[in-house]
Formats: C-alpha cells, structure tokens, sequence
C-alpha cells in the first residue's frame, strides 16, 4: 500500500476493457484540445485541458495509492475538532480562543506510511501520524478556512480605513487553502447551521469540486438544528449530486473518542462510510469516478465555451458559400458576355475545323482557297489580349503574369480586385464574429504573395475550365457538319453548278459553235459564270457556317452556368473556407467526444454509495 | 419632544439636494465614458441613501440588526421590537427583505419611500413576507416591509429594522442589507464566535464604522458564561479589523430551546462598554442621545462622500481620466482612418455639357454655328470611329465608368473597414465604441447600400448643377472680361484626375463647396485632392479642336471638376455614416468633450464647498 509502483491494470470485472476506452478517450481529448491553437476559443479549451490533465495522469498512475481527504469548510465550523476526533487524539488545534484557528494545514497520515508523493512541502503543511483506525488507509488534511481571509486585493473603495493596517493583512489561508485542495482526492466538507449558505465556501468548493467525490458532514449537532435538508437543496442548487448527508458533533465524538468511549451513532456512520467508500478497492473506484468525473466536468466547460461560437461559425460557412457564388455569378456573367462579344474569333475557329476536315472535292477546295486568302488579311479585331482571346486565338494559356499583373488578367475575365476585397471584408466580419484571426484567416485585401498563389491558381483553373469547355462546344458543332450527307449535299450543290457552267459551255462550243455555227461567246461567259460560282460557293459557305454558328450564344450559356460546378473562385476565398471547415470541426468532435464520454459513464458508473460530487449543470 | 437642531444640516441641505441632482444628470454620460458606475461606490450610498432622503426630513433615528446567515438577526429584532415582525427559522438566509418596525403615526407623518431608497415597499402583512415577498409591479425585487409599533412603547424618533444576511449564497441579500446600511444610523452589529472574523462579516461593518454609523455589538449563541472571557478577545479583534467603536456591548448565551420559543436574554457587558454602563439594549436604543448619533452619522455619510480617494471627487475625476482617453481615440481616428479614393477619370462631356448649357444665351450667332459645325463634324468622326471599334459609344463610356468608379468606391470602403479594425486593435476605446459595429455588422449589407446610393445618384445631380452655375456665374461677375476667355478656353479639352480623401473629421467643413452643401453635418469629411490638367489631351472630336491653354481658367474648371468627384465620393461617405458607423463619431466628440460638461464643472465646486462646511483639513484635499 505504501509504494508506488506500476499499476496492475487487471482487475477482476472486466476492468482493463473500460479502463483502455477511458485511455483512449483521454488520448483523444488531449488531441483533440491541441488540434487547432491558432483558433483563441480552442486555445482556452488547451490551457483548460493543461490544468486537468496531470490530474487525469496521476490519478491514473496512481490508481491504488491510499486517498487523500481533504476536510474543508468555514471557520468555526469544527474542521480541527473532527480531524482530532478522527485521529482519536489532539493533533490539530482547535478551540474558539481566537479565529482562525487553523493555520498551516495538518496532514493526518498512518503511521509507516511513505508519503514522498504528496508535496508537504508545497503544501506549508505539517504532518503529524496517529494509529487511528478511522485514518488507518487514508491520509486526512485539515484545511485552512476559506472566509477569514480579505478578498484580495482589498478594494480601495469606500472604506476610510483604508490607510490604516489591519490584523486580517496577514491573514492568507485561501491561498494555504488553494495549495492544499489540488493534491486532495476526496473533500470532507464540514458546515454548520451558521455557515451552510456561506458563499465564499461555496466558491472555493465549487473550483476545487470537479473530479473530487465529496463527503457532507453537518457539525455542532448537540447545539445546532437539524439543517441538512435545506442544505442538502442549497447543494443541489449548486449542481451537486448529494445522496447523504452526515450529522455529529465532533466535540462530544472527539471527547469520547479521548475517553474511550464508544463513539455516538452520528460519527460511527461518518467513519463506516470513509472505509467502506474510500478504503482499498473502494480507493480504485473513487479516483477512476474522480477522473471520469474531471473528464466530463472539462468537456462540459469546453462544451460551454464553445457554445456561443457556433452560430458565428455556421454564419462563416454560409457566408463563405454565398460570398463564393457571388464571385461565381460576376465571373460567369463576364466570362460569357465576353465570349459571346468575341465573334469573329468563334468564327475563325469554326471555320478552320470546317476547312481542316473537308478535303477533296470541288467546294472543300474552294474553302480552302477562301481560307488561304482571307489567312493574308490582318487580324485587326482581337479585341485586347485577354485569357480568352488568347484562347480562342488558339494560342496556350500557360502564359501568366504574377503580382498585380495577375490581377489584371482576372480584371479581364471581369472579376475584379474590388469585388475580391468586398468578398473577403465581408467574410473579415464573419471571421471575427467566430473569433478567428490572423493567421487563421488572411486580411480582406490580399498581399503581394497571396496575390501571386492564388490570382495564378484562379488562371490556371478558369484557363483549363475554359479551354476545354470551348474544345467539347467546338467538338460538338463539328458534329453537325461532319456527317457525310451534309457535305455531299454541299459538294453536289457546289459541284452541281460547276458542272451545269461546264456543261453549259460544252454545249456552247461543241453544239452552238461547231454544230449550229453560231459565233463563239468568248470569255465574256466564262467570267460572268466564274463570278456566279464564287457567290454561289460563297452562300453555300454561309450555310455551312450559319449551320455551325446557329444557337452558339445557348450554348455558351449553358457553358458558362456550368462554371460553378468548376469553384473557379475558391482559391480566393480558401483561407475562409479553410477556417470554417477547421473550426466546424473542432466543435463536432468536441460533441463527438461528449458522447462518447456519456457511453463510457453509462458503462463504468457503479452504484454510488454515500460520496457525493458535482454534476456541473448548476443553477 | 426637543426639535431636531437642523442648523447643522440646513448648510448642506440645498448642496447635497444639487449634487445628486448634478449626479444623477451625469451618470449616462459616465456610462458612455466607460467610467466606473458609481452605484457600486461607498459614497453614492452615502450620497442618495443617506444624506438625501434625511438631511432635510422630519429625523428619526434608523437602527438596523445586522450580520451573517444564522445568526439570529430576526429574533433579535423581534425581542427588541417585542414582537414578531419578521420570522426566526433554522434554515439559514431565510429573511430575503428588510422588515421595519416603525413608531406609531410615522407612515402617516413620512414619505417612507423616500426615507429607504432603492426599496419597494410593502406594508406588513405576516412574519412571512420577509420570506416569501416577490418583485413589485415595476419588476423592482429589493423590497422592505414595513409595519408601525402596535404596542406604542417603540419610541417616537426611532426605527428598528431586521436585515437580510451578509455572506450568504444570495448575493442580493447582501445588496439589501447595503443599502439598509447606507440608510440607518445605528447598526445592531450580531456578531457569533464562528463568523466575527470572517471577511465578509468585517468588510461590511468596516464600511459602516467608515460612514459614522454608531455600532451596538451583540455576541449571539455564547456558551454562557463559559465563554464570556472569550469575548474580550473577539471584539478586540473585530474592532481592530474594522474600526468600530462600539456603543456598547452584549452577550446572548446560546440556548436553542429558549430561541424556539422565542426569548432571548441580552446581558450587557458593562467591561466592554465604554461608559460602564449594565444597560439593557432596548432601553439604551430608546434613551440613546439621538442628536449626537445622527449628526455623527450624518457627517460621517458626507465624508464618505468628500473623501478624497474614494469619495466622489473621485469619480468625477474618472471623468477627466476618460475622456482624455476619448481624446485620443478622436485623435487615432482622424489621422489613421482616412482613405484616398482613386476615381477613375471622368467622361469629360459630363462637366463640360454644364457649362455649355450655361453659356448657350451668351454667345454669339458666329460662334453658335462654328460650335455647330464642329459638334456635327465631331459626331461624325465619333460614329466612324466607334464603328470600326476605335471608340466606344457614350452609354458604354458611362456605363464603364459607373462600374470603375463603383470598383474604386468598394475598394475603398474596405480600405476603411480595414483601417478601423486596426484602430479598434489599437485602441480599447475605439474597440468598446465601434467594434461591435464592425464585428457584428452585416458588412454585405454595408456593401449593398453602397451599390444602391451609388446606382441612384445620377451622372449629374440638380445639387452638382446649381453649383456650377453659381460658380460660373461668381467668375463671370468678379471677371467681366473672362467670358470671352470662356468662350475661346471651353475649346481647351480637360482631363480630371480626381482623387478624394475621405476621413473621419470631428471639425470643420468639408473641403468641397458642392459636398458641404448637402453633407453638411456628417462626421465624414470629403476632401479633394485631385489635379485638374488643364490644356492635355484634345479628343479626336469636338471643342478640343481648337487647342487654348488658359491659365486664368484653370482654377474655375479645377473647382468645377472638383465639386464633380466631390460628389461621387459622397456617396461613400453616406454610406460609412449612415450605415457603418452611424452616430459614433458624435457620440465619440461628445465623450472627448465630456470633462468640460458644466455639470462635471458645478458638481466639482460643490463638493468643496461642503468640504469646506466640514472642515478646513479635508477641503484642502479635495479641491483640485
């Protein structure tokens, strides 16, 4: 009992299964409370976690050693006089010479008991040993008061003594107090009629009380009423679960315990209870409550802190969905008035598909030969030379300028840096409504490197997005040309007048001129005929063409309402996103995390006995 | 019955009646400054508790029983009063409202409202109401209860009142119990060997040694007579901690059945008395020298209110402390929350068209048709121009325009959002005042007002027109000889560059007659920092033609071009003051103004007035 080596996890009772899923949510929390540092609200949830885990870790290494009951309450309520009574000798002053009575704390601990891992020293306190058997296996503090010390510092306000010293400077046991409560495992709480509704009690119970079974203990039995069912309601107001609560006058009990007298009903069911709820085994299961306790006291607070935040945070999600269509829609509504403005280009375009499929017969020839002249004409329309011109000239888009030359390009697709910034302040607002910040978060107006990434990565996309959407339009307008009966028909209404000309002109020469004798026509035909072919392969041309063109202005649209679906614009507002997600994450898991600390309770929790604690959903 | 010696208080009545009236004007300017409230101070209890509802009412002698939870206040009272006016439980913090128990005829004689500020009152109905009583009709939850003596031996001037506890888990039993503290003038001080010494029990009679109140102790449930030496002890140690001087001293031995049936027995302790005096406590609260007390208690609540570290000069002070932090914020604003708003340039016609308008009676037949020739020419060329897609029409010009000049409006309102959440970083003032506004704000919306004010002010308003003929018509009188110049200078082209500066101004006008005009009053200043270049660029069309370069021009075209961009950037403005920031930039002037209110000024000399009524040592002090 008195050493401390590596604990025995195996217990009879399915212990080692409950106690790794406690493991593994304790690892869990510990990750999860560490995941994002640079979010303030789950920093405070961190510092939180710094100051229950060692608790959690000792508690766990330390899972067999004997208990540490700390015995607190106002002064005058008779701490000392029950920690004598218990040890069954004076060992800790007592009496109503002077208040506070109690000083430095007095640690009560069995005789040949190590006490090595309980920092005396830290504690100011003195430890005194006694072969009571009441303290047998556990190790008793008695506790400085919490109420006799100024609230500190003394508040200048009001009083006109102020200049003027009192004896009460001195006076420190809340902080004595403050240093011995985090090494107890169990409080004893002693109150009085007098003192039950003390609040300075109340709030130094209610910090040291989560992940600490207490004991309630009315004192000043034989002079006091009975005042346990009214405390036993201002308990619960507090959020403390109290299945019983114990009575006896710790003078009568400590004389008679002096006397060797057998102690009265009151006192008898105080010590019965301390070896039946906090002796050996009982021990384990005290410290193992204790952590699952702390465990969820931490999630409750963490739960709390959080729960203001995630409607600010569901708003960043929103806003950043609706910020980015905002986005979308200038950027669709620009990319396709310029497509559509960029006729000329559409038409270069189709028609050099038109011409590069068609080979071979008379009107594919009379294509190409238009095509090749046209080819010397000057491109005079390119109208700037914008992504989209670029591409639809044909030429790569890989060609992007960074820094502000970069914005510039997206200025050209119609989305301008303006409407960026209105985006990003817009979700600037929304960001610190969640609390979050730089470096989570970047500024509304983009800096320099910012620009660079992520104007280049917008280019890139919409480059690509465009490209291929313009090759799948232009594919498909190919479609409705390229089948064999529309070019026939176009060859044999092209070749249809060639011929009737040269039929025309056979019949001139060889009926008319050598047969009939008549005077040959001369060029004069030929000509007026070569000018009927060239209009003639001109509207056919038109037909073809209008073929390709009719209903691109549609399409383009339906192109350019399936641009969304691209999130061309999310990398402007990626930061936001980011954040959003990070944060909606940290506060579902923290959820994710309760619930599975409900689970472990529901399976682990034993019947408790007489050991009270707090429940944490208080008033 | 003697008549109560009002001389001494006839002095401070009127001031002390000035004072809370000047207070009471100034607490929601303190509340704006952020000063501290001073409901929570020593010296307003004093102040409105104490001195105003007695200093010029018929006296009566206030004695309240106070002290922890359980310690047997009301069946102290109840002994004293010899009845039971308020109920003796065992649980603790039971009695949740003060019970009075006045002389007979006195709720006829006095406004008992007035004689117990910040109650509700309710006549006495049962021992349960100091219990159960709930919130008056006006929500008001601090209520007192009150009933007259029925047996008619309470003596005329006196009043007797059970407390709610100290240092109990209900906080506003203690709230209560101050401001019955503040009110009375003799504190039954019920003191028990295990609460004498705590903290809570000490901070509150200190206070009430520290306003003059007279202090009777009495030490409830003592282990009588054993622990009757214990007693000089514990007082010894009360008073050293608090500073009373108790009138007299009492012992009630604990006797649990005797206090169920309702008897009490008071022993005094003459050894602890000052006068030595075996006087039972209902006689000497009955024969105790009223005058004396309440001329005690009554100076001892004004110097509560004159001391000079706590007091209420104090608190007047917080004034000046705030607003000098209000100052600065003033100060971080003006300089750091200014925008250069870079408007693109404007469709030169739109200034010009004004001016053409104006001039048209007064030109010549000759120049009407040379002016006719070339605009027919201009629009010509114009038309060829935009057809072979050199020059875009007008519509689209405008219409260019408007969206660049909406871009750089945006561009700016975000620079102004960014550079006032700097600030508010910077400062914990600008922070309290207009962070919530920039956090909580719908910036969308801000965004879209924008959009709005900006889609419906017109290309040129009847405001912008008016303005250009009054200043055409100014130049054409102070130079007679300059409209022919006009006349030749309107063919010079002009190009505006305009940028504005908007910012955050708590003085002066704004820099430009044509925004002055219709945004006179907002906090928002426009400025124009623009250059006009006057004599550049010639369009391929119209007036330009000519080519003049005047000089003696250029500042008219430059304050027309300016009042032009004055304008648009107005549309900013608005929105940053009616929508972002509404009325926070007065109300911040108002704030760095605030130590300067005439009241902060006559509040101040009152005060050393009364400091001088009380004595010349404390006068000194207080007077800045």
């Amino acid at each position: 009992m008195n050493d401390q080596q590596a604990q025995p996890r195996e217990q009879p009772g399915g212990e080692p299964v409950d106690f790794t899923s406690f493991d593994e949510l304790v690892e869990m929390l510990a990750r999860w409370s560490g995941s994002l540092p640079e979010w303030p609200p789950a920093r405070a949830v961190r510092a939180e976690w710094e100051q229950i885990e060692p608790r959690l870790d000792r508690a766990r290494r330390e899972l067999s050693r004997m208990l540490v009951v700390g015995v607190i309450g106002g002064t005058g309520t008779g701490k000392s006089t029950l920690v004598n009574a218990l040890a069954g000798c004076d060992l800790s002053p007592a009496g109503d010479i002077a208040r506070p009575t109690t000083i430095n704390p007095v640690v009560v601990a069995p005789r040949d008991v190590d006490l090595s891992w309980l920092p005396v020293e830290a504690m100011n306190a003195r430890v005194v040993r006694s072969d009571a058997a009441a303290v047998a296996n556990i190790v008793l503090v008695d506790c400085p008061d919490p109420d006799t010390q100024a609230e500190a510092p003394r508040h200048s306000g009001g009083q006109a003594t102020h200049s003027s010293a009192r004896p009460s400077d001195s006076n420190h046991n809340r902080e004595l107090l403050e240093a011995v409560l985090p090494a107890c495992d169990v409080l004893l709480l002693v109150s009085t009629a007098q003192k039950y509704r003390s609040w300075v009690v109340a709030r130094e119970v209610a910090a040291f009380a989560p992940g600490r079974p207490l004991l309630f203990v009315q004192t000043h039995a034989s002079r006091d009423p009975d005042i346990r069912d009214d405390w036993r309601r201002e308990l619960e107001s507090q959020g403390f679960v109290v299945p019983r609560i114990f009575r006896l006058d710790a003078v009568e009990a400590a004389t008679r315990s002096a006397a060797g007298l057998e102690p009265d009903a009151g006192f008898r069911e105080l010590v019965e209870a301390i070896d039946a709820e906090l002796v050996g085994r009982a021990a384990r299961r005290v410290r193992r409550t204790g952590s699952l306790d702390l465990a969820g006291w931490f999630l409750r607070q963490s739960q709390e802190s959080l729960a203001p935040l995630r409607g600010p945070v569901a708003q960043l999600a929103a806003g950043v969905a609706s910020e980015r269509t905002r986005l979308e829609g200038i950027l669709a509504r620009a990319v396709g008035s310029r497509l559509r403005a960029s006729r000329t280009a559409w038409q270069r375009i189709l028609t050099g598909e038109i011409v590069e499929r068609w080979h071979g017969g008379p009107f594919a020839s009379f294509l190409h030969v238009v095509e090749s002249i046209i080819a010397f004409w000057p491109r005079m329309r390119a109208a700037g030379g914008g992504l989209i011109t670029r591409l639809l000239a044909g030429q790569p888009a890989d060609m992007i300028p960074a820094g502000q030359g970069g914005w510039q390009a997206v200025e050209e697709l119609g989305l301008s840096a303006a409407e960026v910034e209105q985006s990003r302040s817009v979700l600037c607002g929304l960001s610190a409504r969640a609390r979050l910040a730089e470096p989570l978060v970047g500024r509304a107006r983009l800096d320099e490197s910012r620009v660079a990434a992520t104007v280049g990565t917008l280019l890139e996309r919409t480059a690509a997005w465009l490209s291929s959407g313009i090759d799948r339009l232009v594919a498909d307008r190919r479609g409705r040309i390229d089948g064999p009966v529309f070019r026939w028909v176009c060859e044999a209404l092209f070749s249809g007048l060639l011929v009737a000309v040269l039929v025309r002109a056979g019949w001139n020469f060889f009926v008319g001129h050598l047969w009939q004798g008549r005077v040959v026509d001369g060029g004069g035909f030929l000509q007026e005929a070569l000018v009927w072919v060239i209009l003639w392969g001109f509207f056919l041309r038109w037909i073809a063409f209008a073929r390709v063109r009719v209903g691109l202005n549609s399409d383009i649209q339906s192109l350019v309402s399936r641009l969304p679906q691209a999130h061309l614009t999310d990398p402007l507002l990626a930061d936001f996103a980011a954040a959003a997600d990070a944060t909606a994450l940290f506060i579902d898991h923290g959820d994710r995390l309760s619930r599975d600390h409900e689970g472990l309770v529901a399976r682990l929790t034993e019947p408790g006995g007489d050991l009270g604690h707090l429940r944490g959903d208080s008033r | 019955m003697a008549s109560f010696p009002r001389t001494g208080f006839a002095a401070w009545a009127g001031s002390v009646e000035e004072l809370c009236g000047l207070i009471d004007a100034l607490q929601p300017l303190a509340r704006s400054l952020g000063a501290p409230d001073p409901q929570a101070d020593e010296w307003y209890g004093s102040l409105f508790g104490k001195l105003r509802p007695q200093v010029s009412r018929e006296p009566v002698l206030v004695a309240a029983v106070c002290g922890g939870t359980n310690t047997g206040k009301s069946l102290i009272t109840n002994t004293l009063v010899a009845a039971e006016i308020s109920r003796s439980v065992p649980e603790a913090a039971r009695t949740r409202h003060p019970v009075a128990s006045l002389p007979q005829g006195l709720a006829a004689r006095t406004d008992l409202a007035a004689l117990f500020p910040g109650f509700a009152l309710a006549p006495w109905q049962s021992v349960q109401d100091a219990i159960d009583l709930g919130p008056d009709a006006s929500g008001n939850a601090d209520r007192l209860v009150w009933r007259e003596d029925s047996s008619g031996r309470q003596p005329a001037r006196l009043v007797l009142l059970d407390t709610p506890d100290i240092d109990g888990t209900l906080r506003e039993n203690w709230h209560r119990a101050e401001l019955v503290r503040n009110a009375c003038d003799v504190i039954v001080a019920v003191l028990t060997q295990q609460k004498y010494n705590d903290a809570a029990v000490r901070d509150f009679f200190a206070a009430a040694a520290a306003a003059g109140k007279a202090v009777v102790v009495v030490f409830n449930m003592i282990d009588w007579p054993r622990q009757r030496d214990r007693i000089g002890g514990w007082l010894a140690t009360f008073t050293a901690e608090t500073g009373v001087a108790p009138l007299a001293v009492y012992a009630v031995p604990h006797d649990f059945r005797a206090a169920e049936a309702g008897r009490i027995e008071f022993h005094p302790l003459p050894e602890l008395t000052p006068d030595g005096a075996a006087v039972d406590l209902a006689v000497r609260l009955a024969d105790c020298d009223f005058d004396s007390i309440k001329l005690q208690a009554m100076e001892g609540a004004l110097r509560v209110v004159l001391d000079p570290e706590t007091g209420a000069g104090c608190w007047l002070d917080s004034f000046e402390t705030s607003a000098k932090e209000w100052r600065e914020a003033r100060r971080l604003l003006t300089a750091e929350a200014r925008v250069r708003v870079e408007l693109p340039t404007a469709p030169r016609e739109i200034v010009w068209n004004e001016i053409w308008q104006w001039l048209e009676p007064r030109r010549s037949g000759l120049d009407l048709t040379v002016s006719k020739v070339y605009r027919v020419a201009g629009k010509g060329v114009s038309w060829a121009a935009r057809q072979v897609g050199l020059v875009r029409s007008e519509a689209e010009r405008r219409e260019d325009f408007s969206t660049v000049e909406l871009a750089a409006l945006k561009t700016a309102l975000g620079d102004f959002v960014e550079r006032l959440d700097d600030a508010c970083r910077r400062n914990p003032r600008l922070a309290a005042m207009l962070g919530a506004r920039l956090v909580d704000g719908d910036r969308a919306a801000w965004y879209a007002d924008l959009e709005r004010r900006h889609a419906s002010l017109p290309l040129v308003s009847e405001d912008y027109r008016t303005f250009v003929r009054n200043e055409l018509d100014r130049f054409a009188k102070e130079n007679p000889g300059m409209v022919q110049f006009i006349l030749t200078g309107l063919n010079v082209g002009a190009v505006a560059r305009p940028a504005i500066t908007v910012a955050l101004g708590m003085a002066g006008a704004a820099a430009v007659p044509a925004a002055a005009a219709s945004a006179g009053g907002l906090s928002v200043l426009v400025h124009h920092v623009g250059d006009v270049v006057v004599g550049t660029a010639a369009t391929i069309a119209g007036e330009g033609a000519l080519g003049l370069t005047m000089a003696g021009l250029k500042p008219l075209i430059e304050t027309l071009f300016a009042g032009w961009s004055a304008e648009r950037g107005r549309v900013l403005a608005e929105t940053l003051h009616d929508v972002v920031l509404g009325d926070r930039l007065e109300e911040i002037d108002r704030l760095a103004n605030a130590a300067t209110a005439p009241e902060v000024t006559r509040a101040r000399r009152l005060l050393v007035e009364c400091s001088r009524d009380l004595g010349r040592d404390m006068g000194r002090e207080v007077s800045r």
